[in-house]
């Protein structure tokens, strides 16, 4: 079978898909696309979330995107990412003013980069799968996270565990608020930071030594090796530095999006932030249509909920997505991450 | 209070047999699972979207139907609906094994919710008793032994997994040895997903709750070898059933927070994954082409 047929059945198989979907459901295809994809650009207060999502997914991004290229999975991002808002949250309620700010970003990063250390080690040293390792840290920072904000971090005067909230001065400001009617659209401070995040890892990636490492590492350890780099050392300080973007990722949205530590923080980004990564493919130059594509469906969400339209059928249609395009990149004889 | 004079040490052993015989049923069979697919050299980190998608499948159609026979034939046969797509993904279309696998496991996630929203709302659907899956699980891990070692498509299946270039050099048809392990792959990953839901007796989001990955972890604590994968699964299995029983108690006198308890079996998943064993050797051929 050509390659070009092999991926026409693929993408008719999913259209099938989702029209059995939609006509079980009984909405409208063109109302349920409508609510998934144009819904955020219609309202501002829609537009205000995909630019939050689109901040995390960014800065996440880039942190499954380094470890990918040192041949990691790190499905961790999601536990990472809880303990850097957490870590974040402690600081920068202990600190007033722009000096918490800071220390909360740095705390952030530090909790994130301790939290994938044990996988990076076991990885190095054990050869043991991080996909496993990674999926049990999660669990364990759920638990802690929760344990924590229920706890000896949790508002006395809150009702439902959570932290208290951080002061205006502790948090990242607005760049640019703007009114449309009673709703504004609010871009804030962490975007920028977070596209500069990107700009300094794409530049780190592309023309660096040490990205070069990591990126030959990624291709083929042992070639690596040969090469005069000390692969279990790169590996382990590649899921290092992935879990302290991702927990940087996450005191940025404490201090931007939420401004406090709550149970329900994360709401699935670090898994998303993998979905991003995937679908790019290898190239950092996709990470952004594929952060703009998953922020976008997840500002959605809501409005196609209101259809009747279970949550569910978002996360499949990002499914669907990330196999057809690393099907294409497959069948063009490229690395599929 | 104590009841009739029964030693409350010995409640609590009944307990935590009884949730132990259950979790290690379902881990059992989908680290079964993820032997056969391994083992033919396919990674697969999809046991937890199968499983999910079998218990799904078999609580909707266990409560259309009332069936618990049909609830189990239709749970199996989604998830081996699902293990032939990722041999698809794998195989025909190149894909990363693991790549492959989470956008399975994404999909199921997505899909179980969608069909969730579909099923009403049911108070118990019918189901085969725990102990069935229990002694499914050491007939499959007994069968599979026997099949590796004494068999042709055992023989296979090993070379298949090991050196994929050399098992095509001897004449040996790979893609067919690797659709017939991930038909079973499904098949036992299937029952492991309706042992589920036969648990719970109903349809809840997310009802597998990760219990497929920390089978994988079980898989790979065991060297890819079905008799230890039967004991691996017990030792989690009764650590599961620990945490079920122990939260709330005080030991020796200080009461440990249930989120500790909930985390011990990840805690231990990673204490064996670190220490307790040395660099695990996975078949030599797995992930390649």
């Amino acid at each position: 079978m050509s390659s070009r047929v092999r991926i026409g059945i693929l993408i008719a198989v999913t259209a099938g898909l989702m029209l059995v979907a939609a006509s079980m459901v009984g909405v409208n295809v063109f109302a349920i696309l409508d609510a998934m994809i144009l819904s955020s650009y219609k309202d501002t207060v829609r537009f205000t979330v995909m630019l939050q999502k689109l901040t995390v997914y960014t800065v996440a991004g880039v942190a499954v995107h380094l470890a990918l290229r040192a041949g990691l999975f790190n499905i961790g991002v999601e536990g990472q990412f809880l303990m850097g808002g957490l870590a974040a949250s402690v600081a920068a309620l202990s600190v007033p003013g722009s000096v918490g700010m800071v220390l909360g970003a740095l705390a952030g990063a530090t909790a994130g980069g301790l939290w994938a250390w044990p996988a990076g080690w076991l990885k190095a040293r054990k050869g043991s799968h991080e996909v496993i390792s990674t999926i049990m840290l999660n669990a364990i920072a759920a638990n802690l996270s929760f344990y924590l904000i229920a706890g000896v971090l949790k508002d006395p005067k809150a009702s439902t565990a959570a932290t208290a909230n951080l002061p205006a001065e502790t948090r990242i400001p607005a760049v640019l608020t703007h009114y449309v009617g009673m709703n504004a659209l609010v871009i804030n401070g962490a975007l920028l930071v977070a596209a500069i995040v990107y700009v300094v890892y794409y530049r780190w990636l592309t023309r660096s030594v040490k990205g070069f490492e990591v990126s030959a590492v990624g291709e083929n350890p042992t070639a690596a090796r040969f090469a005069g780099v000390n692969s279990p050392s790169v590996v382990l300080r590649a899921m290092v530095s992935s879990g302290a973007i991702a927990g940087f990722a996450g005191s940025l949205h404490l201090m931007s999006a939420t401004g406090k530590f709550v149970s329900s923080f994360s709401d699935g980004y670090g898994y998303d932030s993998l979905g991003v990564a995937l679908l790019s493919g290898g190239h950092p130059a996709a990470l952004i249509p594929s952060a703009v594509l998953f922020a976008t469906l997840g500002a959605g969400t809501p409005k196609v909920q209101q259809l009747g339209v279970p949550l569910g059928l978002t996360t499949v249609v990002l499914a669907l997505v990330i196999v057809i395009f690393a099907a294409i990149r497959a069948t063009k004889g490229a690395k599929t991450v | 209070m104590r009841q009739f004079g029964q030693p409350r040490g010995q409640r609590l052993f009944e307990g935590i047999l009884i949730n132990a015989g259950v979790s290690w049923a379902i881990l059992g069979l989908a680290a079964l699972g993820g032997l056969l697919s391994e083992r033919s050299g396919i990674i697969n980190i999809a046991l937890e979207g199968k499983m999910l998608t079998a218990a799904s499948v078999s609580a909707a159609v266990g409560i259309q139907t009332g069936s618990a026979v049909l609830g189990l034939v239709a749970g199996v046969v989604a998830a081996i609906v699902l293990s032939l797509t990722h041999y698809a993904l794998t195989q025909a279309y190149n894909l990363d094994h693991i790549v492959s696998g989470m956008a399975l496991n994404f999909f199921a996630l997505g899909a179980t919710n969608f069909l969730g929203s579909r099923i009403p709302a049911s108070s118990g659907v019918a189901v085969f008793p725990g102990s069935a899956f229990t002694a499914a699980l050491l007939i499959g891990a007994l069968l599979i032994a026997l099949v590796m070692v004494r068999s042709r498509f055992g023989l296979r299946l090993l070379a298949t997994g090991n050196d994929p270039e050399k098992a095509r050099e001897v004449g040996i048809l790979t893609h067919r040895v690797r659709l017939q392990a991930m038909i079973f792959t499904g098949v036992f990953c299937g029952l492991s997903g309706v042992a589920v839901m036969s648990n719970i007796a109903g349809f809840s989001d997310r009802m597998t709750a990760g219990q497929g990955y920390i089978a994988l972890a079980a898989l790979i604590v065991s060297e890819w070898k079905p008799v230890r994968v039967v004991v691996v699964t017990l030792v989690f299995a009764l650590f599961q059933a620990v945490q079920i029983q122990m939260q709330g108690k005080p030991v020796f006198g200080v009461e440990l927070p249930s989120e500790f308890w909930s985390s011990l079996p990840y805690l231990v998943t990673l204490l064996a994954l670190g220490g307790l064993l040395g660099k695990v050797r996975p078949p030599r051929g797995l992930g390649q082409p």
